[in-house]
């Protein structure tokens, strides 16, 4: 560290003169700054720059701490620090998926300030590293099938699934072991949904990513050549995630004359319904940053039963230990009390009792005491499916119905399937045609979930599809015909009304004649 | 509300204006407006079957505004009149004719083959509060009881500052994930949530609610909600469970103060 110093106090004297160029702003700039993040992000980065602990431990990621110079959002090569415009842009436009926000609502001059004050936090925006240029990005050729299978050679020639994983689920070998600058675990990012991409999700911005790497994070920055294999990496990570979420409000059931074998056959060609998994903040035991946040859905039934298929992505399957709907967490600023406690990952789909005549629901947090609700659970290291009737989170007892469950874990991506007679005495009845209320919670064993800590999803709708479709052709025949005469017939009287008028009027000319 | 179709329906209208239609034209433009409005202009989008009463309404009075004169009736069935019989329009008329058998048909087959929408269940956004609830125990009178910390606005600014900032904390490290930032109910976690999280920017929430109704609605959450708010699908924590009564009228000072907006005055009571 001295020695550095001492390399430090030699060299400054060459460089201020060039940080001379370094702007600041003005003191008023800074100061209106200054007011503006006192209300806007002191709260959260610290008035000092440095994140206030109580609300840094809801966050994950945390909030940055602008003291040690470190930005992950740049145009700037690595370890650099950001330009001017790298931290108005990551202001204005915020952090997906983070709890940075965008503040569209804030005025350009107040951005402005807002960076000139960020710049008074760490030191090194005034000294010689203060002067920076955004590097440049060559123009993107346009993304064809070979780009992208090119892609995928330059992804395992530089190991990117060393953390990504071989499909780009976040699942790579590494990935668990990841921590940030700060000392707080970080997870790479799932490619496969680009939509949360905190750089942004275009193929400039992949491109930008990897180039100058997420400084902070344990994302690196790659030098690869030539350029169009760049553009090529790019293409490959832009060709596994669709760009929309598209989140679902109801999943449909179809209907199926084939038996069911708890086989992921049973669901070929049916398009998944992807719905947000997010923490439960609400009952004692919080999930501030839940392990995972969707779930694909697919449903059939036939005569006999329901099948319902859960697939979601997981950085590491967690099959040792166990786990249970109804363990007690942890509050979300407490210790975690026992250590050597290992929880394995679980889900569980869940659904009313019986549906009411009125619009009435039991609480879509395990139920309450008025209305109890079928939870179907299934913890995953082994020991099969168990049914619970839950009247609150806090009263909860294990009975019901049979239920059958196969799970399986493969490049980053839990399969589940519940499998359930559709007919069960005082238990939810899957009637065709009709809408059944369904709910799903998954606890990510990594993240240490059980009971209450967990992802969940509101009350969303299970369809029963019904299975004999009317041929459509009929009906259509029937009403386009019907409309045809009706068009016809008033025409015709239309006509014929207004000839009769006009013959019996020249009638009357003729005789008043 | 998508200011980009409003802007777009209300240039149509007035460009139309200018072209000086008859009754029927104008009344036609005007429910087309109104459907483009309600299929595109809101978010979140109306559901299906609330549009179609809508529009079932909106149908209805232009009907009764047309043929409440009788000129506009003669207007009206004039032009209805000329369209059947004038040579002028004979091909119009055979293309309606043709076209309007295959319009039907093809509605009845998107009926046929949709997917039937999820039913949707209105709830009532703002219930009448009880007039007292028990808070850890402790009686608080809903009616007459206010905001304990509020007079120190005027009496004492520093110890004021104080709660608020206070409540700043408790927002940020319980609210955010679900109000949002700018508390206009975006926060990380909204997403998930059916309903979303009350917008506290807008002049219809907190802006119009006594402090003592927050109160109740903070301490008791969607447990405490009447059958009328569907209490089963709100996320909105009961607070009482984790945050003291000082906490939650600190939170009420805060959320007042980062809108700029004032509450509710209460009634004065003899
Ligand atoms: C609710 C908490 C919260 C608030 C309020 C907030 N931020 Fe952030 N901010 C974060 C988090 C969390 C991150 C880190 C995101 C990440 O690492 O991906 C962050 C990151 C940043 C970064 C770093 C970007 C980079 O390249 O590393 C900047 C700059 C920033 N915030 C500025 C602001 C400003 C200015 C405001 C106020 C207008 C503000 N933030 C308000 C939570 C917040
Ligand atoms: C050492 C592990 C590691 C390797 C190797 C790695 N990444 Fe990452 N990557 C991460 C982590 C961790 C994150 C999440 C960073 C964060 O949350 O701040 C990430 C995030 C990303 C993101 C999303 C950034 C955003 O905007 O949110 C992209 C895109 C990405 N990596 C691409 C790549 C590519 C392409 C490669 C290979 C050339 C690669 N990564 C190699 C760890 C890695
Ligand atoms: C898990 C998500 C969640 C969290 C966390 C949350 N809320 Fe809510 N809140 C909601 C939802 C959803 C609604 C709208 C439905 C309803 O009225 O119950 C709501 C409604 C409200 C209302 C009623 C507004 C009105 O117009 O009637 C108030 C007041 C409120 N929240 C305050 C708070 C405060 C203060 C906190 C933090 C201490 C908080 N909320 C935390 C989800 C949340």
């Amino acid at each position: 560290m001295r020695i550095l110093a001492c390399m430090m106090a030699l060299v400054i004297p060459v460089f201020s003169v060039a940080a001379q160029n370094v702007d600041l702003g003005t003191d008023e700039q800074r100061e209106a700054g200054r007011v503006v993040y006192e209300a806007k992000c002191a709260h959260c980065h610290g008035s000092d720059g440095v994140p206030r602990p109580t609300v840094a431990s809801v966050f994950r990621p945390a909030p940055r701490n602008f003291t040690t110079g470190t930005f992950k959002f740049r145009t700037t090569a690595s370890g650099e620090l950001p330009t001017d415009e790298d931290i108005r842009n990551s202001i204005r436009n915020g952090m997906p998926y983070t709890a940075m926000p965008p503040w569209p609502s804030l005025s350009n001059a107040d951005v402005t300030n807002l960076m000139y004050h960020i710049k008074t936090f760490s030191s090194d925006f005034s000294g010689p590293f203060g002067e920076v240029t955004a590097l440049e990005m060559p123009s993107p050729p346009s993304m064809t099938d070979e780009s992208i299978a090119r892609g995928r050679e330059v992804y395992e020639t530089n190991q990117c699934s060393d953390c990504h994983g071989n499909r780009g689920l976040g699942d790579g070998p590494s990935a668990p072991t990841l921590e940030d600058r700060w000392g707080y675990p970080i997870r790479a990012a799932d490619m496969t949904k680009r939509w949360t991409f905190r750089g942004g999700g275009t193929r400039e911005d992949i491109y930008q990513t990897f180039t100058t790497g997420l400084d902070g994070s344990p994302m690196p920055s790659f030098e690869i050549s030539p350029t169009e294999d760049q553009w090529a990496l790019v293409d490959y990570v832009y060709s596994l995630s669709r760009d929309e979420p598209n989140y679902a409000t109801m999943v449909t059931a179809h209907a199926t004359t084939r038996t069911m074998d708890l086989s992921q056959e049973s669901f070929a060609d049916i398009e998944p319904a992807y719905f947000p998994v997010v923490g439960q903040i609400i009952e004692p035991g919080r999930a501030f940053f839940p392990g995972v946040n969707g779930v694909d859905v697919r449903a059939v039934y036939n005569d006999e039963h329901i099948s319902i298929m859960l697939q979601w992505h997981d950085m590491a399957a967690e099959t040792s230990g166990s786990n249970a709907p109804d363990l007690i967490a942890p509050g979300a600023l407490d210790a975690d009390s026992d250590s050597t406690l290992v929880f394995s990952d679980a889900v569980a789909i869940q659904f009313p009792t019986v549906l009411s005549a009125g619009t009435e629901m039991p609480y879509f947090i395990f139920g309450d005491r008025k209305l109890s609700t079928d939870i179907w659970f299934a913890d995953l290291a082994g020991s099969g499916a168990r049914h619970y009737v839950g009247k609150g989170a806090s009263n909860m007892s294990e009975e019901g119905p049979e239920l059958d469950v196969s799970a399986s874990f493969q490049e980053g991506e839990w399969t589940v399937i519940f499998r359930r007679a559709r007919n069960e005495e005082a238990h939810i009845a899957f009637e065709e045609g009709t809408f059944v209320p369904i709910a799903f919670s998954i606890w990510d064993g990594f993240s240490r979930e059980r009971g209450n800590k967990r992802g969940l999803t509101s009350w969303a709708y299970l369809y029963m599809d019904v299975a004999v479709k009317e041929s459509p052709v009929l009906p259509m025949m029937a009403y386009g015909f019907a409309t045809l005469l009706l068009g016809l017939v008033v025409t015709f009287v239309t006509r014929k009304k207004v000839h009769g008028a006009r013959a019996s009027s020249d009638d009357k000319r003729g005789e008043e004649a | 509300m998508n200011i980009v179709v409003l802007l777009a329906i209300a240039a149509g209208l007035i460009a139309l204006r200018f072209l000086k239609p008859n009754s029927l034209a104008w009344s036609s433009a005007t429910w087309v407006a109104v459907y483009v409005f309600l299929r595109y202009g809101v978010v979140p989008p109306v559901p299906a079957s609330v549009l179609t009463m809508f529009m079932f309404i909106i149908t209805l009075s232009l009907a009764v505004y047309l043929t409440t004169t009788e000129d506009r009736l003669k207007e009206v069935s004039n032009a209805f009149v000329s369209f059947f019989t004038d040579k002028k329009y004979t091909i119009p008329l055979v293309v309606a004719l043709i076209g309007l058998p295959f319009i039907v048909a093809f509605r009845v087959y998107q009926n046929l083959t949709q997917l039937p929408d999820p039913p949707v269940v209105g709830r009532t956004i703002h219930p009448p509060p009880p007039a007292t609830i028990t808070f850890k125990g402790r009686q608080v009178d809903l009616v007459d009881e206010d905001n304990p910390y509020r007079e120190l606005e005027t009496s004492d600014p520093t110890a004021f500052a104080e709660h608020v900032s206070n409540g700043r904390l408790v927002y940020y490290q319980n609210c955010v994930k679900c109000h949002g930032d700018n508390m206009v109910g975006d926060g990380l976690f909204a997403r998930g949530f059916n309903p979303i999280p009350a917008n506290f920017q807008d002049p219809t929430t907190i802006a119009m609610l006594q402090e003592s109704y927050l109160f109740w609605r903070i301490a008791k959450g969607a447990p405490g909600l009447p059958v009328e708010s569907t209490p089963w699908s709100s996320a909105m924590p009961a607070w009482e469970t984790f945050l003291s009564e000082e906490d939650i009228w600190d939170v009420i000072l805060f959320m007042y103060d980062f809108t700029d907006q004032r509450p509710r005055a209460k009634e004065v009571h003899e």
